[in-house]
């Protein structure tokens, strides 16, 4: 871990959801720093809370305490609108059941960020441009010909590549990723990692990417382990011994 | 941006929400056609009261009428504002009276106004000669070739014996009851003259007569109603009614030669028109009327000229305005078209609760959407703008088409009433009431904004609570939502 600043940081972070007198506590003071660039993969087993520190991390919940930092500033507690607009442009989400809004296209899904920060009038001036753009993202993933279905017209593995499309939409500095791969087949689930792995590594896209299937991981990876709501530090589990779907020929064009 | 495009999407994929909109439309419509043939009633009852009532009217207290009126009147012609307003002037004696006609071998008796007018003037004052069926326009108190046949033949047929009804015996009248003073003598109107009788040579005076009263409407199943004429110009009826100040009963026999048709139901069953002279003499009133009807250049300045009026001739009369005197049936239709909206605003209220049930499912429905909506960093305002926009587009949907299928309806309202009526083997509109021969429709562009702007906002209104609800969703139990 290097001295300066770190693009992000999590200290001391509880969360427990309850209902009426029950109390399950999920993650119990998870401390963590991210660099820029750098590709984390959070590891832990089914209900260990990767999902929930994500979703922490990326300000869609609040602690119950602990604190989240971006780049030296705190922004758990920030105002809403400051949260909205840090999920609309700092933070890109991907997740496991893609959630893409069935009534639009996939393109549109693709411009839905785009347009949260727009009025109507500055869209009728810059519509053009972020269209371009949203196509040209849709290209990158492969699905420059299937712009105009919907998501009940694509496969999983579309539907995932149409979501990592619009998380990028507005060039986010950390893509949070909450099992990717979960609701695909081992192929698909593949191509989707090595999407993730390009882009981090073409472009030094920050990811954080949450699994509990220890094959995605990659040997320059940094990993850690959640157990029992803490944050493990352990040893690349691939360093040793490098997953076959490393060594497979590339099937997305990027 | 992303708001309108997901109402737009939300609008044309979500077919439960067109429950919604065809409730609004329907509850549009049904308001826009309501109040079209309201105002149509409303409107054309308004015309035909006017119709036959001139702007202004001087009337008596009482059934003595006023004496001096061609003073009255010129009093009026001299006041300068006056001159200026007063485009024509009319004396008329107003009573009320029975009419008595044989209808086959039966005596006919039945209520009547029995109205006194100069033709020329009365024509002057408008809502008369129009009405006027036989010389529309040019009436006339004298039979045309076609009713002289007809009472020259009931005359050599010896039809015309009417029973005779007993003429007042020459100073009768009305014995003053212990403790009331007699007026002094000479306020005291004289008695009536005995009329003239058939005994003597005597060819009774014309009279107009009210359409409805002088025809019955037939109507078998399956066939349009007719109307029989039962008084036919040369008949003759006998009205009896009572002379001024002793009101003792007096009569006379008048030749029916022409009819009056206003479409006005309670002026056409009731009213008949006689020559003014000849009704003065029979009520021993000459020089003395009941009323001076006014037409006036400007109709809208008819409160200055009663007011002007009011001063000029003095508490002696009354003055007033058409619309004072029959301000109380004017007032029940405004009243009962105001209840009506109500009632039917209500019906939109209903749907609104729809609006309100259905929204909630389409909140229901769209949980995740709503999670995935704030993940990508949707504000609490943006998504309850979204639903607000929903419950807009689904309001402004329904108001729009519920105007075209209103409009429509009332523009093919005569056509539908006949598919009804053919249909159901029922009038649906009964023409006799009314004498209208259509359905009246008026339609204010006013009305249909109101009607229009109102149920765009209950849409919204009833919209608010689910849009909260979508709104305060937290956005990680959203996306967890199954």
């Amino acid at each position: 871990m290097n001295d300066s600043v770190p693009l992000l940081a999590v200290q001391g972070l509880h969360k427990a959801y309850r209902k009426h007198k029950l109390v399950v506590p999920v993650l119990n003071g998870v401390d963590l720093e991210v660099q820029a660039g750098e590709f984390l993969c959070v590891l832990g087993a089914s209900g260990s809370g990767k999902s929930t520190l994500l979703h922490l991390i990326g300000t869609l919940d609040a602690p119950d305490s602990g604190s989240v930092w971006l780049e030296g500033q705190r922004i758990d507690n920030a105002p809403a609108h400051q949260r909205d607009r840090l999920r609309n442009a700092t933070f890109g989400f991907i997740f496991q059941f893609y959630h893409l809004l069935p009534e639009l296209t996939a393109l549109e899904n693709v411009l839905i960020p785009a347009m949260m920060e727009r009025s109507l009038w500055s869209w009728c001036w810059q519509g053009r441009t972020l269209r371009q753009r949203a196509t040209q993202l849709l290209e990158r993933v492969g699905l420059g010909h299937r712009l105009h279905h919907q998501p009940c017209e694509l496969s999983g593995g579309e539907m995932q590549r149409v979501a990592i499309a619009r998380a990028l939409m507005n060039q986010p500095r950390v893509l949070l990723a909450d099992e990717p791969t979960g609701n695909l087949d081992e192929e698909k689930g593949e191509e989707i990692v090595r999407l993730l792995r390009d882009l981090n590594a073409q472009e030094g896209l920050t990811m954080i990417m949450v699994t509990h299937n220890r094959d995605l991981v990659a040997p320059t990876d940094r990993v850690v382990r959640l157990v029992k709501g803490r944050v493990e530090p352990t040893q690349n589990p691939v360093v040793a011994h490098t997953p076959a779907i490393f060594e497979l020929p590339r099937r997305v064009a990027l | 941006m992303y708001k309108w495009l997901l109402c737009w999407r939300y609008l044309r994929t979500r077919y439960l929400a067109l429950v919604c909109i065809f409730s609004v439309m329907l509850g549009v419509a049904t308001l826009i056609v309501v109040n079209a043939v309201m105002g149509g009633f409303s409107t054309k009852l308004r015309e035909r009261l006017h119709g036959i009532l001139s702007d202004v009217m001087i009337e008596a207290h009482d059934y003595n009428g006023f004496g001096n009126y061609h003073d009255k009147m010129e009093r009026i012609r001299r006041d300068p504002y006056l001159a200026e307003q007063v485009v024509a002037m009319a004396p008329t004696l107003e009573i009320f009276a029975i009419v008595q006609y044989r209808m086959g071998f039966q005596e006919v008796y039945q209520r009547a106004n029995l109205v006194g007018i100069e033709l020329e003037s009365r024509s002057a004052i408008g809502g008369f000669a129009e009405f006027v069926v036989k010389r529309p326009n040019a009436p006339k108190f004298e039979l045309d070739a076609e009713g002289r046949k007809r009472q020259e033949l009931l005359r050599q047929r010896g039809e015309m014996e009417i029973p005779t009804p007993v003429p007042p015996l020459p100073g009768a009248g009305p014995e003053f009851p212990p403790g009331i003073e007699p007026p002094p003598a000479g306020e005291l109107l004289p008695l009536p003259e005995p009329p003239p009788y058939r005994d003597e040579p005597f060819l009774p005076p014309c009279c107009i007569i009210g359409h409805a009263m002088a025809h019955r409407r037939y109507q078998e199943s399956d066939k349009p109603a007719i109307e029989v004429p039962i008084l036919p110009p040369g008949e003759e009826v006998i009205v009896t009614t009572i002379s001024g100040g002793r009101f003792a009963p007096v009569n006379s026999v008048f030749t029916v030669c022409d009819y009056f048709r206003s479409e006005m139901s309670e002026y056409d069953s009731n009213y008949i028109f006689v020559p003014l002279d000849y009704l003065q003499k029979l009520r021993a009133m000459e020089g003395r009327v009941s009323s001076i009807q006014i037409r006036l250049k400007d109709e809208s300045r008819k409160k200055e000229v009663v007011e002007r009026l009011k001063q000029l001739l003095g508490e002696g009369v009354l003055v007033q305005t058409w619309e004072d005197k029959q301000g109380a049936l004017l007032a029940a239709i405004s009243i009962e078209k105001g209840i009506l909206n109500v009632l039917l605003f209500l019906i939109i209220a209903v749907a609104g609760f729809g609006i309100l049930a259905i929204f909630s499912m389409i909140v229901v429905e769209k949980t995740r959407d709503i999670g995935i909506l704030k993940a990508l960093g949707a504000s609490h305002l943006g998504v309850l703008q979204i639903f607000l926009a929903y419950g807009l587009l689904l309001g402004l949907v329904g108001a729009l088409c519920g105007t075209g299928l209103g409009l429509l309806i009332t523009h093919y309202i005569n056509e539908i009433e006949a598919l009804l009526s053919s249909s159901f083997g029922m009038e649906v509109f009964p023409r006799n009431v009314y004498y209208f021969d259509k359905i009246p429709t008026n339609i204010h562009p006013s009305q249909i904004l109101f009607i229009n702007v109102c149920s765009i906002l209950i849409a919204v209104v009833f919209s608010i609570l689910p849009a909260l609800r979508a709104a305060l969703l937290h956005p990680v139990r959203a996306l967890r939502f199954e």
